[in-house]
């Protein structure tokens, strides 16, 4: 009889609560919050208790497969990686190493995506490489480090507690982050006004001070109106905008056309609601923004990251303990994944691959002839896939048919590959499309951390051991790296990976598996004996000033017209997480929220028609689905909203691949569409 | 309060009180319109999470009638009810919702004019309560 | 207290005839639940975090087919166990009890009545509270006034389960809280229903260990609700859960008589 508690950290969102795994011989049977864990504090959301129900499921795949005339079977690892080794470098020799994309995982722990850089880079030899954050937090990156020269959350979790006012915007917090909405709540108890800014009633709004609800799309009109209302009132922190900003007065001739009446005119907000809302943002002591995918999942989304900074630096909400601009990412490591280097500019560290001086001290390290090429984005990716460009692709962990916009045209793109091979937990929509499965190991199977959304360092450790002959991802990593006949993957555990980046990653420096074991380390920590930084930008910004960015609004690339009168959002429910993978395979998920569903307001399904429960078909002009309406008074008149976890009625065949120029996010919260009975 | 018109369901055991209702029926007494009648084959079958439910979703009263005790057709399932109800209602109390709401007594095949009492005394009861609160609650 | 591990080790393997031991130890800066056999190495021992063990070993419990299991136990722990093998899910002949009296901060955040356990290993025994403040007051509201404070908790509720998948005594085997029956609602918060049923169904079974209110993540006053529901339980039928002997009232005739077993 062996039984033992592993304390692990959840797979889920990034908030990156801290719980143990039951294990009794071998079979993981519970979850138990960890009480001591300073996120989480003993407690858990939903998807969290039910972490372990997924993990030894029936599907989990078990073997190599490789795909002969069109059917998958069993391979040997050496047949299989021997396969992708030859096919990758078969297409390199005959196209250039830019002819090959990899994309690396949020799921997976951060030695792996330092391993999944590294095997593009050096390895293959292009800087191709990418991942999910170009879905989700990619105008955050951009945004933030224009403004205060980084691109992470700026305070901590618990500082959420004592902050006196919360500004929240294109964030449901209380269901996609319900643990950090639990200190929101915590902070209501102790007197904090929340303001949340959300086309949707969310269950957070509902239990708000103030609630607006502004047309998607239209977030830079309310910001700078907010502004200007601050700055007309002389509520701004003149200290902090002379002392560390730059670029002010640019930016008050740019806010001054957002004159209240204006905003209405492009939002919706009520004049007198925006300016009491300016008028507690400002008048606050702490006050903190926290925003989501509302804000950077759209064609302008660098600009709208870059105006809710300026809303923070106005105030001097910027660089004490309880204020800051939080942005709450949505994958347990997603941050880490960024930080690892899986991004087309960015060695890990965020140190430019065109860098003269970085591109030389990662080629003395690796012993490999690095480019100095800007990457390819995963939505530039997919374009080059189908014109012919990209021939080869490496996908670890990411179910793209699902969760990438307009569907369609990804399916496209993957059926131009000459040649496709997949890392994966389970067989997903992606992995039909695959010529090489690798089945890989998942959280609760491996050692390794996380990096949560504020900057913490999260330990993994292995609970049990995976299924069949999977390996955990950074096994595969190394094989593949020998097997290109790179240098340096000879790593016999996670730790020596970490070790390794640390060596190269300044604001990692002072990290490794031995000190995460014990201690919360956040972000930057240069050396071995800094205890971490909490709050960032405390003694300054990185580059000096903090940047104003005078930016105008501009409407969203798709605007509703006689053919698709509606405007359609997308985003997440609390029970299920993105694709479902995992998700819809935890029967007590499933069980909340099974099947797809559109969200219309009362008011509009009266004059369509369409009543709650009623099948209806929604299409844009990329595609059409057909779910089950939920009519409801909580989203404002003419808009729609579908989850996008599920695939049998994927929002995403629906969205706008149409990109932030900058960031080449996708503009996946505002897209036109028409919905009509079936 | 005077066009309030109380939505009230009553659960009858099919032994003893549905037939004490029909006989009422039967016997042309004068009932208010507002009860919902629910025919279960025993007052025990009526699980609280019934009644919970009825209240949380608006209704404004729940009768529960059964067999005298000691007639159960299931010898002691009225028994169990006559623990539950009281328990019930003193819940429904701490949570801030008017136990007077819910109603148990017990009614025979034979006493039509005891139900008629019983529904329109309770409707009455209600109409003085007002409606359910929280019928207007959103959550 | 000078390493409470050495004492429950040899209280639980040498002096009782254990051969498992349920504790919580701390471990990676943490403290958390360990399973320790005998002969192993116990670690480093704490009893000031409150994990809620017989939750804990009610779901290991199943997997175990012989042995003598310690648990450290505090008195509300206790009493859950005791309804536990009440109700026939645990041998309480397997069962080895270490009693642990509660600190007075511990004490203060349960508002406990009753901190002391049967018989006290580890700890010095505390002087249990009069009554919960809160409950006072509600009681003393208008019930208008009472339904407006619960409603208002009630909205945080993000549905979570922790307080049933927590609770040691939350012991069927289907959960009706997952009916779309009886919780009507679809997605957050679930409404009163929810709330109301679990009240309902913990009435003669909770113990105040409180493990509902330090898990909820929405900061709902539940151990309140739990204290309120209780008592009206002692007033009633003068039930108190806590006992291996004393059935439910909700399980007897009027006269006293065991009901025969419902089907569901």
């Amino acid at each position: 009889m062996k039984i033992d508690h592993v304390l692990t950290t959840c797979p889920y969102c990034g908030t990156g609560c801290n719980f143990y795994l039951q294990v009794v011989n071998e079979r993981l049977i519970g979850v138990i919050p960890c009480k001591t864990d300073e996120i989480s504090q003993g407690r858990l959301c939903i998807k969290g208790y039910n972490a372990h129900t997924f993990v030894q499921h029936p599907d989990r795949l078990k073997h190599p497969m490789i795909k002969e005339k069109g059917k998958m079977r069993k391979a040997s690892w050496d047949e299989a990686l021997d396969k992708i080794v030859s096919e990758i470098k078969r297409i390199t020799s005959e196209h250039g190493n830019d002819s090959v994309a990899v994309f690396a995982s949020a799921k997976c722990t951060t030695e792996e995506n330092y391993l999944f850089q590294k095997l593009a880079r050096s390895a293959i030899g292009t800087n191709n490489v990418d991942h999910c954050a170009r879905l989700c937090h990619a105008s955050t990156v951009a945004g933030l480090v224009y403004s205060f020269g980084s691109g992470a959350m700026t305070n901590s979790i618990p500082e959420f507690e004592d902050a006196n006012c919360i500004l929240v915007t294109g964030s449901n917090t209380l269901e996609a982050h319900p643990l950090i909405g639990s200190r929101i709540l915590k902070a209501m108890e102790n007197g904090a006004q929340v303001i949340v800014i959300d086309p949707r009633d969310t269950p957070l709004s509902r239990l708000a001070q103030f609630t607006l609800h502004q047309k998607p799309g239209s977030d830079i009109a309310w910001i700078n109106g907010m502004i200007r209302v601050i700055i007309e009132e002389g509520l701004f922190d003149k200290e902090f905008v002379d002392g560390r900003t730059e670029l002010f007065e640019e930016l008050k001739q740019v806010v001054q056309q957002y004159t209240p009446e204006e905003v209405e005119k492009i939002t919706g907000i009520e004049p007198k609601m925006l300016v009491d809302a300016a008028r507690t943002y400002a008048k606050a002591d702490r006050s903190m923004i926290a925003y989501a995918m509302g804000i950077t999942q759209h064609s302008n989304g660098t600009d709208l990251v870059k105006s809710l900074a300026n809303l923070a630096m106005v105030t001097g909400n910027v660089g004490k303990e309880s204020t800051g601009v939080n942005p709450l990412r949505g994958q347990c490591n997603v941050q880490g994944a960024c930080d690892a280097g899986c991004l087309p500019d960015f060695y890990p560290g965020y140190q430019k691959v065109n860098d003269t001086g970085a591109n030389k001290k990662f080629r003395g390290a690796w012993k490999s002839n690095l480019s100095t090429k800007v990457g390819s984005t995963i939505t530039s990716t997919m374009e080059k896939m189908e014109s012919g460009e990209i021939k080869g692709l490496i996908i670890f962990g990411e179910n793209v048919m699902v969760s990438d916009p307009d569907i369609a045209h990804i399916e496209k793109a993957l059926n131009s590959l000459d040649f496709f091979a997949l890392v994966e937990i389970f067989p997903s929509e992606t992995s039909k499309f695959a010529d090489v499965i690798l089945p890989a190991a998942c959280y609760a199977e491996k050692d390794g951390t996380f990096t949560n959304t504020d900057r913490k360092i999260r330990m993994l450790r292995k609970a049990v051991g995976p299924p069949g002959e999977a390996m955990p991802d950074w096994k595969i990593a190394c094989e593949l790296g020998k097997k290109f006949g790179a240098e340096g993957f000879d790593f016999s555990s996670p730790a020596e990976i970490m070790d390794e980046m640390a060596s190269l990653a300044p604001i990692y420096g002072g990290v490794s598996h031995g000190r995460a074991d014990t201690e919360v380390i956040s972000w930057p920590c240069p050396t071995k004996d800094h205890p971490g930084t909490k709050v960032l930008h405390v003694d300054g910004f990185k580059m000096g000033r903090g940047k104003f960015a005078p930016v105008h609004h501009s409407p969203p690339n798709e605007e509703p017209s006689e053919e698709f009168p509606m405007v359609l959002s997308t985003g997440r429910n609390l029970f299920q997480f993105h694709t479902g993978t995992m998700t819809r395979k935890s029967p007590k998920l499933e069980q909340e929220a099974p099947e797809p569903y559109v969200e219309i307001n009362s008011g509009d399904a009266k004059m369509l028609g369409i009543e709650d429960g009623s099948r209806v078909r929604v299409t844009s002009r990329r595609g059409s689905i057909a779910l089950v309406a939920k009519v409801t008074e909580r989203i404002i008149p003419g808009t729609i909203f579908i989850p996008f976890h599920y695939a049998e009625a994927a929002a995403n065949r629906l969205t706008n691949p149409a990109y932030d120029p900058i960031a080449q996010i996708p503009e996946l919260k505002v897209c036109a569409a028409r919905i009509e009975r079936s | 309060m005077t066009d309030f018109k109380p939505s009230i369901l009553a659960f009858c055991c099919n032994w003893c009180s549905y037939a004490g209702a029909d006989l009422a029926g039967v016997s042309r007494l004068q009932m208010p319109p507002n009860v919902h009648v629910i025919r279960v084959m025993c007052s025990a079958s009526v699980k609280p999470e019934y009644v919970i439910k009825a209240v949380t979703q608006g209704i404004d009263g729940v009768l529960v009638l059964g067999c005298h005790i000691g007639d159960c057709h299931y010898l002691t399932g009225n028994h169990r009810t006559a623990k539950r109800i009281p328990l019930l209602q003193k819940i429904l109390d701490e949570a801030g919702i008017d136990s007077r709401r819910i109603k148990l007594d017990w009614v025979s095949a034979a006493e039509g004019e005891k139900y008629q009492k019983v529904v329109t005394e309770f409707v009455e009861e209600i109409r003085r309560l007002g409606p359910n609160p929280l019928r207007e609650v959103r959550f | 207290m000078n390493d409470p591990g050495k004492e429950i080790s040899r209280l639980a393997f040498d002096e009782r005839g254990a051969d498992y031991l349920l504790a919580v130890r701390e471990e990676y800066g943490n403290a958390g639940p360990a399973f320790v056999a005998k002969g192993e190495d116990v670690g480093d021992i704490r009893t000031d975090i409150p994990y809620q063990l017989v939750t804990i070993l009610r779901k290991i419990y199943p997997y175990m087919e012989d042995g003598k299991i310690a648990v450290v136990i505090r008195r509300c722990e206790e009493k859950a166990l005791n309804e536990l093998i009440k109700r026939g899910i645990i041998d309480g002949d397997r069962i080895i009890r270490i009693g642990l009296a509660c600190s007075e901060g511990q004490i203060e955040a349960c508002r406990c009545t009753d901190p002391v356990p049967s018989c006290v290993d580890i700890g010095s025994p505390g002087k249990g509270w009069n009554e919960d403040q809160l409950s006072k007051e509600l009681s003393a509201m208008s019930s208008e006034e009472r339904l407006d404070f619960w409603v208002a908790q009630f909205r945080k509720c993000n549905k979570c389960y922790a307080c049933s998948t927590n609770c040691p005594v939350c012991v069927c085997d289907h959960c009706v809280l997952e009916e779309c029956t009886f919780v009507a609602e679809k997605g957050i918060p679930p409404g009163m229903a929810f709330h109301l049923i679990r009240a309902y169904h913990l009435s003669d079974k909770c113990t105040e260990c409180g493990e509902c209110e330090r898990s909820c993540p929405a900061h709902i006053p539940l151990l309140t609700f739990r204290k309120m529901t209780n008592r009206d339980m002692k007033d009633l039928y003068g039930y108190e859960s806590g006992d291996t002997e004393t059935v439910s009232p909700l399980l007897t005739t009027l006269e006293g008589d065991l009901l025969e077993e419902e089907e569901d």
